[in-house]
């Protein structure tokens, strides 16, 4: 009965236009916003040169790669935190505790998504695509963007997955965001938060955002894996 | 005259010595069919012509400019085009495709749309234009292929197996457009087992066999 009065309410507060409640999102979507701007270039960037230019280490690197893929998100903070923290190497900066701080924890997070994906993507492009783009006479950069194009759908498939990570991600945002109220509270970690205090009409209409949310990308994500299959 | 001169060129894969050639000499101008049985290096040597592949050692003169394989430089790669047997098109327009080598030399956009207008027409591409690349059959692809090379005029044309598994009419096509790269001054190495290549006028035989080229 708790759970459909609390449902209940949940939808109310999402279709009353509740500021506290459209404003977590709104942390949300900004923060994973602003890091998959950030990781995307570097991530794909990356992926892109592990495919194509062999240099000493890079086996290992995409091991290590690969191996970052399962790692907690927790651990990240952790690591961030320690970073970050007034004792740590970067303490002077003053980021623990911003919106900063979540987007720089949120990119390490989807980094290694996006490097694995796009060289996967990028390896497994047709090689006649690169000879062909050499052949006509392209520069590197040219080069380099042409494959990108070719494999664009695999790569949207790849930054899907990416976002879909970060935005739902929570020992991250928890440990280096701190979950401060209308600054650094996200929908996972306000669901967290009203969840364990017993209110959970705002976790259950923030739960159905993130669904949304995450119904959205896995749907993007399934229409680009089946136009890179085309 | 000499346009483009290979010696001593040698491609091993592992402990098999594909070919040592000791000397290959392209006149400028002049059409070339290369004829050798499967696995004899016909595609290799059209690739390393092309700096798609490094040979194990050589050297290569353009005119009278000596140069290496490797880097194979950037300014023989404006004047040499290589198209595979099958060709790759971009998930881009047929127009696209054709404008491509253009677009890798800077050239304006309206010169660049003139030229690939008459390459279109050249090819007589103009009922295939809305069709996406992907779908075209292989004797459409190869023409794009073509258009897409013949708009660029290089000096040097590597054709690998242009006629392969091609219908009757689509070969008969791709066979007259061959004719047209002569007529264009373009160097044309065709490498073919098709007698009506082969058999073309003012077409020169040149047979890769025992790692040597016997012209």
């Amino acid at each position: 009965m708790a759970l459909v009065d609390a449902s209940e309410a949940a939808l109310r507060l999402l279709f009353s236009g509740d500021p506290e409640l459209w404003g977590i999102v709104a942390v949300s979507l900004s923060v994973s916003l602003r890091a998959m701007l950030l990781a995307m270039p570097i991530g794909i960037g990356i992926g892109y040169l592990l495919a194509t230019v062999d240099f000493p280490g890079r086996r290992m690197l995409i091991v290590v790669t690969q191996g970052l893929l399962a790692s907690p998100t927790v651990v990240v903070g952790l690591i961030l935190y320690l970073l970050l923290s007034r004792q740590g190497v970067f303490g002077q900066l003053q980021l623990l505790f911003t919106q900063t701080a979540m987007v720089i924890g949120q990119v390490l997070i989807a980094l290694p998504v996006l490097i694995a994906f796009s060289l996967a993507a990028i390896q497994s492009a047709d090689p006649r695509a690169r000879e062909t783009a050499i052949a006509l006479g392209a520069a590197d950069a040219r080069i380099a963007w042409t494959l990108l194009v070719e494999v664009r759908f695999a790569l949207m498939a790849a930054v899907c997955s990416a976002f879909g990570r970060v935005v739902s991600e929570i020992g991250c945002s928890l440990m280096v965001g701190g979950n401060i109220a209308g600054v650094t509270r996200n929908i996972p970690t306000a669901i967290a938060l009203e969840t364990s205090k017993g209110e959970f009409a705002q976790g259950i209409a923030l739960g159905i955002v993130l669904l949304l949310v995450a119904l959205g990308i896995n749907s993007a994500f399934a229409f680009f894996q089946g136009e890179s299959r085309r | 005259m000499s346009l483009l001169r290979v010696s001593a060129l040698a491609k091993s894969f592992g402990a098999r010595r594909l070919f040592a050639i000791d000397e290959l000499t392209l006149l400028a101008g002049a059409s070339y069919v290369l004829t050798g049985e499967n696995g004899s290096g016909k595609t290799t040597l059209l690739r390393i012509m092309a700096g798609l592949e490094t040979p194990d050692g050589g050297v290569g003169h353009y005119r009278s400019r000596r140069f290496d394989w490797q880097p194979y430089p950037d300014w023989l790669r404006r004047e040499v085009i290589y198209v595979h047997q099958q060709p790759y098109l971009f998930h881009t327009s047929i127009a696209q495709n054709i404008a491509y080598g253009l677009c890798a030399r800077r050239i304006d956009r309206r010169r660049r749309e003139s030229l690939v207008a008459g390459a279109i027409a050249w090819a007589r591409l103009e009922h295939l234009l809305a069709t996406p690349p992907q779908k075209l059959s292989g004797g459409e692809r190869q023409r794009v292929a073509l258009a897409r090379a013949w708009v660029l005029a290089p000096a040097v044309l590597l054709l690998d197996e242009p006629t392969a598994s091609l219908d009757a009419e689509s070969r008969r096509q791709t066979i007259e457009l061959l004719r047209g790269f002569g007529s264009a001054r373009t160097t044309t190495v065709i490498a073919c087992h098709d007698r009506d290549v082969i058999e073309l006028p003012d077409v020169r035989r040149l047979d890769l066999a025992g790692g040597q080229i016997v012209v």
